[in-house]
């Protein structure tokens, strides 16, 4: 490697194993998540410019911020986190061994304690020992310059803790990027009666009926519809050929061939029945739209909106209630002509309204549609472990603090010694000042004791 | 008035009384205002779970899914973790401000009450009884941190001002009554071992949410607004927690970060609730 080569590298490898690096990091990957609550994802791009000044809405489309999550940002930044975790791990987390054992000046360390007790320097130390022993610690004895030193360590395991919390980190990240690569989801409406098949795995979904439960409850502020169930009747057609009817509720989706199924939505379809000069139009009538879809009518630019379903509407006021159980349905239409709006209307069922030219049309019968999401995600499993991983690792990090005691014991005058100790640890000294505090009351008072 | 409604207004007046008189104690140190304090913490702590749970009792519905219940475990989930470190590391001291907290965020609270009302079918999941008392007992101890951090910060700048100033002897009234407060490094420590019962909790409970999306909406991630908020809070402790491992970080950064990530806890709490929709407020 040549100098400059070398010199790249050594930066390279103190700024990606730096903590603080490793935190401006968080810094930006958190900014780029607040982004991403604040302003709404996965919009139309006329959203934005409703909802925020033009300047900032083309900003916004321009930074990809309307789809944050899946943006070069968001993954350069995981990317670059999963980066300096890796050198830091390499460089720094795995070569982290315990301290060599060697003397130290006592009272040089913050966290230290000299006592005098009573007996000889053997019989100190061996009473010290075994006081460290019955409370986990490990001891070491080794000579110095012809000073005997005792050390004692505790949770030396637990340095692995870091190591064990980035390896769920980077285990999560894995499976996420398994199904990236290998999953897919997707969502479909099925008209009650109708079947439909699922493009990525040719399964075939016939919704056999789909029903609900709302409860109306009088609450302090009003009516409240509280929905109770959604269930749908399927017959699913799976890589077997044979149909198996099954039932998928909210909290409990169906499995077929790896691939889950979800209640996720429900609407009404809507039978129109068009005609022109009084007699209907086949291929008009024969449709079922669904809330948000729209027909032209013929040999004019004007266009009709199904914009959505009304359950039940008030027989006096004549306007929509909140009630979502079908009672005096009706459908909000809205017209527009050669892309301009002409305006929007309520139309109960049946009703008929007069489109021009001839052309009529009512809203004849709805259809009840069930909305599913499936999903394929082959990397969950990994996903799931890692998560059980970085927990480990968080509660081994925390719960487990390495420390290390050095104890020497001396002669001050016949039969009584002189017992120093200090500790130190891998979060240094404030963590533990409690516990060494207990630790030397409890070397004092059995050394007294025996 | 029944049963659960009373044991509310008993948490509610033990909270504020409390508050008084520990916050009177945090002034004026004067051991009767702690000996009164610690029993109304503790009894609005008592009749805030005994409330939980006759409501549970008394409806048969879990008492945790709406904004009422769930503020409700988070108060008393805050006071429940004050007093164990109270007990332990012996800090009555900072009472006043979670008690004083606590009243405030149940008198929220029950401006939210609806009286009972059936789970909507995404709620109705045995994931939702380990799945918010998990989270919201992390936004519990990530409060109780919030405190600490916030003594922390107010001794840091009033020892900072009073060595900046002349004539600050010992005889001066704040110097003395800065220094009846533990050392910094002390209650940095206390605000680093309550980040520590709340992260693993909140990765536990950002865990557990994502087993329940799973099964509900289809996928155990969807970047709904409150999942990615709880992941931003996340992320500020993640930070919090790597800083502290740098000695040179350790305290007055690491205690500004505590405060914002508190801010974040309530921002996804609440913020979230109210101010953006997402799966979590599921109509469906
Ligand atoms: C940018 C990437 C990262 C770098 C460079 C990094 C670096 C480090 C280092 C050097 C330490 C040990 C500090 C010490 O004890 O002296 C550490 C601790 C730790 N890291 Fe990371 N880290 C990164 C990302 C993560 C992530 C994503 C997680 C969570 C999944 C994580 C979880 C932890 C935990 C739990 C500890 C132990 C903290 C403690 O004991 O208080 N780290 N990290």
């Amino acid at each position: 490697m040549t100098a400059v080569a070398r010199q790249l590298y050594g930066d390279f490898v103190r700024t990606f194993g730096s903590v603080f690096f490793a935190v401006s990091l968080f810094l930006v990957w958190g900014v780029l998540t607040l982004i991403g609550v604040i302003v709404a994802q996965g919009e139309d791009p006329n959203v934005y410019f409703q909802s925020y000044a033009a300047p900032i809405a083309r900003a916004i489309l321009r930074l990809n911020f309307d789809n944050v999550y899946h943006s070069p940002w968001y993954v350069g930044i995981i990317a670059l986190i999963l980066l300096s975790l890796a050198v830091c791990t390499f460089k720094r987390v795995i070569p982290a061994r315990l301290p060599p054992l060697r003397p130290v000046s006592i009272d040089k360390i913050p966290l230290h304690a000299t006592f005098n007790t009573p007996g000889a320097p053997e019989q100190v130390r061996a009473r010290v020992a075994e006081t460290l022993r019955a409370q986990g610690w490990r001891i070491r004895e080794r000579i110095f310059g012809g000073v005997e030193w005792s050390f004692a360590d505790k949770h030396n395991w637990a340095r692995r803790g870091v190591l064990v919390a980035h390896s769920g980190f980077v285990i999560i990240a894995a499976g996420t990027t398994l199904y990236w690569a290998r999953g897919f989801s997707g969502e479909m409406a099925v008209l009650s009666g109708q079947t439909q098949q699922v493009p990525q795995t040719q399964a075939l979904v016939r919704l056999d009926d789909f029903s609900y439960k709302i409860s109306p409850i009088m609450t302090k502020s009003g009516m409240v519809y509280q929905p109770i169930d959604y269930v749908s009747h399927v017959t699913v057609t799976g890589k077997d050929g044979i149909p198996k009817r099954l039932t998928v509720r909210v909290n409990h989706p169906i499995d077929v061939d790896g691939t889950l199924y979800y209640q996720a939505s429900y609407g009404f379809g809507m039978r129109f029945l068009v005609t022109h000069n009084g007699r209907p139009d086949a291929a008009l009538s024969g449709r079922t739209l669904l809330e948000g879809e729209s027909f032209d009518v013929p040999g004019t630019q004007r266009s009709m909106l199904y914009e959505r379903f009304v359950p039940t509407v008030d027989k006096q006021s004549g306007m929509p209630t909140a009630d979502p159980r079908v009672n005096a349905p009706a459908v909000v239409l809205a017209a527009s002509d050669a892309g301009n709006p002409l305006g929007e209307g309520l139309v109960p069922l049946r009703s008929w309204v007069d489109l021009g030219n001839g052309w009529r049309m009512k809203p004849q019968r709805y259809v009840i549609y069930s909305g599913f999401q499936y999903r394929y995600d082959p990397g969950v499993v990994l996903v799931g472990i890692g998560a059980f991983v970085l927990l480990a690792g968080l509660v081994i990090s925390f719960y487990f603090l390495p420390a290390r005691v050095y104890v020497r014991v001396d002669e001050v005058a016949p039969n009584v010694s002189r017992v120093g100790a200090a500790a130190t640890t891998v979060k240094g000294y404030d963590v533990f000042a409690n516990a060494f505090a207990r630790l030397m009351t409890s070397l004092r008072g059995e050394a007294q004791d025996a | 008035m029944p049963l659960d409604e009373l044991l509310i207004a008993v948490a509610l007046c033990a909270y504020t009384l409390g508050a008084l008189a520990l916050l009177g104690y945090f002034f004026a140190r004067t051991p009767w205002l702690r000996d009164v304090g610690i029993p109304l913490a503790i009894l609005g702590c008592v009749a805030q779970f005994g409330q939980l749970f006759a409501r549970w009792e008394l409806t048969h519905v879990w008492p945790l899914l709406n904004l009422y219940g769930s503020l409700s475990l988070f108060t008393a989930m805050s006071v429940a973790i004050y007093i164990g470190f109270a007990f332990r590391y012996k800090l009555w001291f900072a009472g006043g401000f979670v008690l004083a907290l606590a009243a405030i965020f149940l008198a929220y609270g029950v401006t939210w009450y609806e009286g009972t009302m059936p789970p909507v079918p995404s709620l109705q999941s045995y994931w939702a009884k380990i799945h918010v008392p998990i989270v919201v007992s992390s936004y519990a101890a990530f409060l109780v941190a919030f405190v600490f951090s916030c003594i922390y910060l107010i001794k840091y700048y009033a020892e900072r001002r009073l060595q900046s100033q002349e004539g600050s002897g010992r005889g001066n009234p704040l110097a003395r009554w800065l220094s009846s407060l533990p050392s910094l490094p002390q209650l940095d420590v206390v605000v680093y071992r309550a980040v520590a019962i709340g992260l693993p909790l909140i990765s536990v409970g950002i865990i557990t949410g994502a087993m329940w999306a799973k099964e509900a909406w289809g996928a155990y991630w969807q970047w709904d607004p409150k999942e990615t908020a709880a992941l931003f809070s996340w992320i500020i402790y993640l930070a919090y927690m790597h800083l502290h491992t740098r000695h040179s970080w350790r305290g007055l950064r690491t205690n500004w970060v505590s405060v914002v990530g508190f801010l974040s806890i309530i921002f996804c709490y609440l913020g979230v609730n109210i101010w953006i929709s997402g799966l979590h407020s599921y109509k469906v």
